[in-house]
């Protein structure tokens, strides 16, 4: 049988988690997020060239003589072209529209719109609002179920710092996901979604599922191995449910990896920031969550000595 | 608890018949996954035994518009102006109109147009699937289409020039000399019909000697005053002005109406002239426009309708106006008798039609050169009406057709790749096990996809992501069951016992996580935008079957199987004990 002595590095885990959660913590609050479009109002077009694909300087000086001055172009696939600007009315699209086909068009070289989004401050002050509610809410209902499901548990932990360390985990991953996209925001211009509040909420979900899996079993071994050491039952507990925890976190990961890689750029970033959250949820629940317990523990009864 | 309590004695009977409901549900779910199999079967059948059994629906599944292309508009109506009691209607009523033009003028089969109502705004969500010119839909949907009845301007633009009301009074000074040398003429004993071939300068009634036609008091009062005062045949002593020249005029005859006027039955007089063009200040300067506005518009279309014209065959738009419209319609083409009133559609002519006699009984054509599409379109526009209350579009997301379909073969070519991938892992680590996770894996997802087609899930993107995530979620169940059964076949367990434990161990692990999974949806699919709801209805139903393949089907073909090996079995089993089975054997 599987016997890692997890427990007894405690410190190290603690550390280097509260190391990762601090630099992505500054990670965000120093670059911050880039928000996309659908947090921030704007407009978003997809053109590819038949043929012949104009350079980036080309597009940029046909959308600056039509006072598109913040327009940012992208290279998208061989072919193609990102825009974005501000937000744009349907006769300010077709104008830029026009123009760039009177531009680069011949008849061998048609230019075809793929896609076109344009958000109004109203909408994306919406779709703003209601992510925070739901990132509240999401949190709120894990909260309380937590507290539900290990309501019968209470020695030798009271079963809200188990809820309590199952947040503790979340917030981990939670951070991660954003450190790592905040990085990629300055370094590669990745913008943050509604797909990856999405994503963000799903993390949740699973860093939570892991987490339980964790503490349901030591639970488990809590109500027939009373006797035992704490900290041993708890390690004891993370080496039972270790394989499964990998596995698990394997299989969700393989079809994520095949939506990273052959689903096609609209889901590229949304399957990129489930992979991170939950990887970082199988970890942090082993890493963090359990020592964290047990470290729970030893205060409880530091105290009463 | 639940489980605990199915464990307990099944008879090999019931465990067959179980196991043969679960094929049952497997085959019908498939069937109705991929009905042309199934269709074709069902009609092989019919044929033979000749016996009327229906086919399945052979619908595909509903996919979303990022993945058969199409538009995504979100309108604001701007409220300001009408009481709060009165909101919630005239947006529905915007929702209506934008409803009628987009099925009726778009021809859109499926158009979604819903109202939503966030904080104090009213919104219109117009999901336009299929659609590949979208700006034209934009304008379809967010401009009245405005017909209006315009009259010809007589107000120049600016007062004349010293020097152009020079050139107009020297003109209007040969214009009364000509005038007073056909005067003179006519009254030295010319015949009138040479008066009027050698001075009338009015091509259409020079080429009739002169005749004008039948005349009321509306256009030509002056001659209508004259020609009361004085008999058939009686040729004007004097000349007479009217609102565009110098007129000598004879009268031909006089005829009745039907409408009665102060003095007994009004007339119309049969009038002819010879006409001396005098210029007016708007024949040197143009009006600003060459027309003007009447104020008649379709706002006072009661209906129209697209007829034929019964000589010509033409197509055009018959329009019946209102009780308001039928007097403005009526006073405006007693003003225009003889000169054209021009219909303007969306600011543009598209018919101008000569006043040929007043319209009294509120009834017009348009005879433009409609095709029949064309004068349907118009017709349904101006019937489907105004917009209660303007709209904006504040939001707008189009897909292409060929990047939709792109998005639907790579999402479908990530989804097989993950399952095929998860599949021969689970093989490869848990082996016998492993396949009938497989087994159970390949039944959810059909399961699933039926469900989907069943209830009508729209699959976008995003749903299909989710559908993808939730294949891991299927099998964390299956995982934890084995994991405990490797435990169970470590600590010396039977296969069969190791397995009811395994299963009943794994249950509250499986519970919580799956009902914490569906929290995280159930907040989703409130949140409640497109790509949000796709992921987390198809998430959330992938749980609730996963729940049901993992745990029910799983067992079940366990139970059936595992009697086949060995009490304590073989190496098929991870965490078989090759020691134990010799000390355990007995």
């Amino acid at each position: 049988m599987i016997n890692i002595p997890f427990i007894k590095y405690t410190k190290v885990w603690i550390v280097i988690s509260a190391l990762t959660v601090i630099t992505c913590i500054i990670l965000f609050v120093t670059l911050g997020l880039k928000l996309g479009i659908d947090f921030t109002g704007g407009s978003l077009m997809e053109l590819t060239f038949s043929k012949n694909v104009p350079n980036i300087e080309q597009m940029q000086k046909v959308l600056g003589d039509l006072h598109q001055k913040n327009a940012v172009v992208q290279k998208l696939g061989d072919n193609g072209y990102i825009i974005r600007t501000e937000f744009l009315n349907e006769d300010q699209h077709q104008f830029i529209l026009s123009n760039l086909r009177a531009e680069f068009e011949s008849s061998d070289n048609q230019i075809h719109e793929e896609n076109f989004q344009t958000i109004g401050s109203a909408i994306s002050t919406q779709l703003r609002e209601r992510a925070i509610w739901a990132i509240v809410l999401v949190n709120l209902g894990i909260i309380i179920y937590v507290a539900y499901a290990f309501r019968g548990v209470s020695r030798p932990v009271a079963s809200w710092k188990y809820g309590f360390l199952v947040i503790v985990a979340l917030i981990h991953d939670i951070m991660l996901v954003v450190g790592i996209f905040a990085l990629l925001g300055h370094f590669k211009g990745v913008e943050v979604d509604i797909g990856f509040v999405v994503a963000l909420l799903t993390v949740l979900g699973y860093s939570v599922t892991d987490t339980i899996v964790v503490y349901d079993r030591i639970r488990e071994n809590l109500t027939h191995h009373s006797a035992q050491n704490f900290a041993e039952m708890v390690n004891m507990g993370l080496n039972q449910t270790l394989m499964r925890s990998l596995n698990t976190t394997f299989i969700t990961l393989l079809p994520l990896f095949a939506l990273y890689f052959l689903g096609g750029s609209t889901v590229h970033n949304f399957a990129l920031a489930l992979i991170i959250g939950i990887a970082s949820g199988a970890y942090s629940s082993v890493f963090i969550a359990s020592p964290l317990l047990v470290l729970a523990q030893n205060w409880h009864f530091g105290k009463k000595a | 608890m639940a489980v605990r309590h199915q464990t307990k004695s099944i008879s090999r009977e019931q465990l067959k018949w179980r196991v043969f409901s679960i094929f049952l549900l497997t085959v019908f779910c498939l069937l109705l996954v991929f009905p042309i199999y199934a269709n074709k079967g069902i009609d092989w059948v019919n044929k033979k035994a000749n016996v009327g059994l229906p086919n399945f629906p052979a619908s595909g599944f509903n996919l979303g518009l990022d993945l058969q292309g199409g538009a995504h508009l979100i309108y604001q109506a701007n409220v300001e102006s009408i009481p709060d009691s009165d909101r919630t209607a005239s947006v529905e009523g915007v929702r209506d109109v934008i409803e009628r033009r987009v099925r009726g003028g778009l021809g859109v089969s499926e158009p979604l147009v819903q109202t939503t109502k966030v904080n104090n705004d009213y919104r219109i969500i117009v999901e336009l699937p299929g659609i590949t010119d979208v700006n034209t839909a934009i304008k379809m949907i967010g401009e009245t289409p405005i017909l209006e009845f315009k009259e010809e301007d007589d107000k120049p633009l600016r007062p004349l020039t010293a020097e152009e009301t020079k050139e107009m009074n020297d003109f209007n000074a040969k214009a009364q000399t000509k005038a007073q040398a056909a005067l003179l003429a006519i009254n030295g004993g010319m015949e009138f019909a040479a008066g009027v071939a050698e001075y009338s300068e009015e091509e259409r009634s020079k080429a009739n000697a002169g005749v004008l036609g039948l005349i009321d008091d509306s256009i030509f009062p002056e001659f209508y005053k004259w020609a009361s005062d004085h008999a058939d045949g009686e040729v004007s002593k004097e000349l007479i002005k009217s609102f565009d020249g110098l007129n000598i005029i004879k009268r031909i005859s006089v005829q009745d109406t039907e409408q009665q006027s102060a003095s007994g039955t009004k007339k119309i007089y049969q009038i002819a002239r010879i006409f001396i063009k005098v210029k007016q200040p708007i024949d040197i300067v143009p009006p600003a426009e060459q027309w003007k506005t009447t104020g008649l518009s379709g706002k006072q279309l009661k209906k129209t309708l697209v007829t034929q014209d019964s000589r010509t065959g033409q197509v055009q738009v018959s329009l019946q106006f209102g009780d308001e419209g039928t007097q403005m319609f009526a006073d405006i083409t007693k003003r225009s008798v003889g000169k054209p009133i021009a219909i303007f559609l969306d600011g543009s002519p598209i018919s101008v039609p000569v006043v040929n006699e007043p319209i009294l009984n509120g009834s017009a054509v348009i005879s433009g050169s409609f095709s029949l599409q064309d004068a349907k379109l118009l017709s349904q526009r101006l019937n489907s009406g105004a917009l209660p209350v303007p709209v904006d579009l504040i939001s707008q997301q189009k897909v292409g057709a060929t990047l939709g379909a792109d998005s639907l073969a790579k999402s479908f070519k990530a989804g097989l790749a993950g399952l095929i991938a998860v599949i021969i892992f689970m093989i490869l680590y848990y082996r016998l096990p492993g396949i009938l996770a497989g087994v159970a894996l390949v039944i959810y997802a059909s399961v699933a996809l039926a469900i989907f087609k069943l209830i009508g899930v729209t699959l976008t993107l995003s749903g299909i992501a989710g559908f993808i995530l939730s294949i891991g979620v299927a099998v964390d169940a299956n995982i934890l069951v084995f994991e405990r059964l490797k435990e169970e076949l470590k600590s010396g367990k039977t296969l069969r016992s190791g397995m009811e434990e395994a299963f009943v161990r794994a249950w509250p692990s499986i519970r919580d996580s799956n009902v914490s999974a569906l929290i995280s949806c159930a907040c989703l699919i409130w949140f409640g935008t497109g790509f949000v709801k796709g992921f987390a209805v198809t998430l959330a139903i992938g749980v609730l079957v996963s729940m049901f393949t993992a745990i029910i089907v799983t067992r079940t073909i366990m139970r059936l199987v595992l009697p086949w090996f060995k009490e304590n079995g073989n190496w098929a089993f991870l965490g078989h004990q090759k020691k134990s089975v010799e000390s355990q054997a007995k």
